[in-house]
């Protein structure tokens, strides 16, 4: 084997040695963490059905009395509803009615504040007739834990007049 | 940059800013015509069917005596069956502007929906519409509100309803160049109020009128939760159907509307508020609760209907009486705008039917032995009057028009031109629509 040859070998050697070194070290390492799988995709995505407005004035009802809304009343409410044109304006007037009746079934603050995880994940049950997911728990518990004046009453009518609430 | 450019930038930066608030959300600085012969116009349908035999050619003697001039009888068959109203004064309201005594409905099925339909789009509809839909020609309400030169706020325009049914459809069209974003104001108070017979309560007091409130920091926190909910999903609601909406100011003014109308409702304020001896019909009511709009909201634009007459199918007596009470309703009407600061004097108000009546009885003979009328699309069920009420310098007064004149698309158009946009609507619009009352004009 002459010179020129040897210098062939090594040079060929010495350029595999630096694709193979180059290749190893773009190789990606995987860190796996100790959290679970966490969807990205936003909430209610499934929830396409607009409740009419007969649907929509009975859920109110049945989930702010835990009962079954009599026909008289639906009936009124929903003239009443018909009458208006602006439906932002007379859903939130009918859901402020029925939130002022004494009888509805509210949880007192107390229960509210000393059971935050527990009133959120039911609230979410509720009205939205799904758990929150982790986000939600922890973004609704924050705004809560930091506005001491926010009341079941607040959080019940922020659902209720909520965009997903409007939809199944 | 040299001076000269310097200056011009100057210039236009500040020429911009001067203009800005004035542009419209039509992307236009200014309308083109511009030129308003009055700031409000309210369009009464005076409907339910009512012919002219009965309205303009006085058969049955002067059923509408705030209306027109003359103190003819009442037929004395009939009369036994007429409630006592209270007396004209002053004089009767043709005088105040044109009367056209042979208006037409001149095509199109001659139901209430449609003529109801034909008068407040301008355009006639050749087939039986579809009570479930809206209509597909744009409203004048959606002329008004995308076109006019001074505002788009919803609350400058209403549309005020004895009954609900098709009729909540009317306040703005399916047509996609307009829609919901310029549609009305829509209220059917006799729904609101919900008067209940057995009871003679009113239940819409009982259902709306204790609203919980919350303090401007409540709404504030509130506000954030909604935040934090609807950020959450994917969907967005705006209205049963996409429905018009109200700026937050506007919608608070609404409500304290209805709150007070309730309240003075319960509070017994209602019960005769006309303080008639003749009972309050449904066409009172309404006219009453629009005539309440009227003095909160001073609206530019405002249609209201009255229906009451319909009881001509069953009960030719009560037809007569009920065109009684419309005619009562109408100068109530009158005396308020008249009576309003910012509307009176700046007003025209124009009054029609939205169909007539068959020539031809049908079978159903009422107590006083008088046979009821349908409308079934006869030439008679089709003529119909129009009533032009407004300023001295704007409106012809005392002008009667006897020959065939005037259809109830041409009120649309006349509207539109009254209130200064009419140039604005585009030709395909224009097109489809009736002509300009101009013979009103003075």
């Amino acid at each position: 084997m002459n010179t020129l040859s040897i210098k062939i070998t090594y040079y060929i050697i010495f350029i595999s040695t630096l694709i193979t070194l180059s290749f190893s070290s773009c190789k990606k390492k995987e860190y796996i963490y100790e959290v679970n799988d966490e969807s990205i995709t936003k909430e209610g995505v499934n929830k396409s059905t607009l409740k009419n407005n007969t649907e929509f004035i009975s859920m109110v009802y049945s989930d702010l009395y835990g009962t079954t809304i009599p026909n008289a009343k639906l009936t009124n409410l929903s003239l009443e509803y018909d009458a208006c044109g602006d439906k932002e304006l007379i859903e939130d007037l009918i859901i402020r009615n029925l939130l002022n009746d004494p009888s509805v079934q509210l949880p007192t603050k107390l229960y509210m504040d000393n059971n935050l995880d527990a009133f959120i994940d039911n609230t979410y049950k509720k009205f939205f007739n799904r758990t929150p997911n982790e986000m939600e728990l922890w973004n609704l518990k924050r705004i809560i834990q930091e506005d001491a004046s926010i009341t079941p009453e607040m959080v019940y009518y922020s659902f209720l007049t909520s965009d997903e609430y409007r939809f199944y | 940059m040299d001076r000269r450019s310097f200056i011009k930038k100057i210039g236009l930066t500040g020429a911009g800013l001067i203009a800005a608030p004035y542009i419209l959300p039509s992307q236009r600085l200014f309308a083109k015509t511009g030129t308003r012969k009055v700031n409000h116009v309210v369009f009464c349908l005076f409907a339910g069917g009512v012919r002219n035999f009965e309205s303009m050619q006085k058969a049955e003697g002067n059923l509408m005596p705030n209306i027109l001039s003359g103190n003819e009888g009442i037929s004395s068959d009939i009369i036994g069956g007429m409630e006592i109203l209270p007396p004209r004064s002053g004089l009767a309201l043709q005088n105040y502007g044109t009367l056209f005594k042979e208006f037409r409905y001149g095509n199109g099925p001659t139901g209430h929906f449609n003529g109801h339909t034909s008068a407040m789009t301008g355009a006639y509809t050749s087939t039986e519409l579809n009570i479930r839909e809206r209509p597909s020609a744009p409203t004048i309400f959606e002329y008004y509100r995308k076109h006019n030169s001074t505002s788009h706020s919803a609350l400058n325009s209403w549309w005020i309803s004895d009954s609900l049914g098709a009729y909540p459809a009317l306040n703005y069209s399916k047509d996609s160049n307009y829609g919901p974003a310029y549609g009305a104001n829509f209220l059917q108070p006799l729904s609101i109020l919900n008067f209940n017979t057995n009871n003679f309560t009113f239940q819409g007091y009982a259902e709306l009128a204790h609203p919980k409130e919350f303090n401007v920091s409540e709404k504030a926190s509130i506000n954030k939760i909604k935040a934090h909910l609807d950020g959450f999903f994917a969907g967005k609601y705006n209205g049963i159907d996409g429905g018009i909406t109200n700026t937050d100011f506007d919608r608070d003014r609404i409500n304290t509307f209805i709150n007070t109308i309730l309240t003075q409702a319960n509070a017994g304020a209602y019960n005769n508020p006309y303080g008639l001896t003749a009972s309050m019909n449904g066409d009172l009511y309404n006219m009453f609760i629009a005539e309440k709009v009227i003095q909160e909201f001073k609206p530019e634009l405002l249609v209201v209907n009255m229906q009451s007459i319909d009881v001509g199918h069953t009960n030719f007596t009560e037809y007569c009486n009920n065109i009684r009470k419309a005619d009562y309703a109408l100068a109530t009407l009158w005396n308020t705008i008249q009576s309003t600061p910012g509307m009176a004097n700046d007003t025209v108000l124009i009054v029609a039917p939205e169909i007539g009546r068959n020539l031809n009885p049908n079978s159903l003979m009422d107590s006083f032995g008088r046979y009821a009328l349908d409308h079934t699309g006869d030439q008679t069920s089709r003529e119909i009057f129009c009533l032009m009420l407004g300023p001295t310098g704007i409106i012809r007064q005392n002008q009667t028009i006897s020959s065939v004149a005037g259809e109830s698309v041409d009120i649309v158009p006349t509207i539109a031109d009254l209130l200064g946009f009419y140039d604005d609507i585009p030709l395909q619009y224009r097109q489809q629509m009736g002509r300009v009352l101009t013979e009103a004009y003075v």
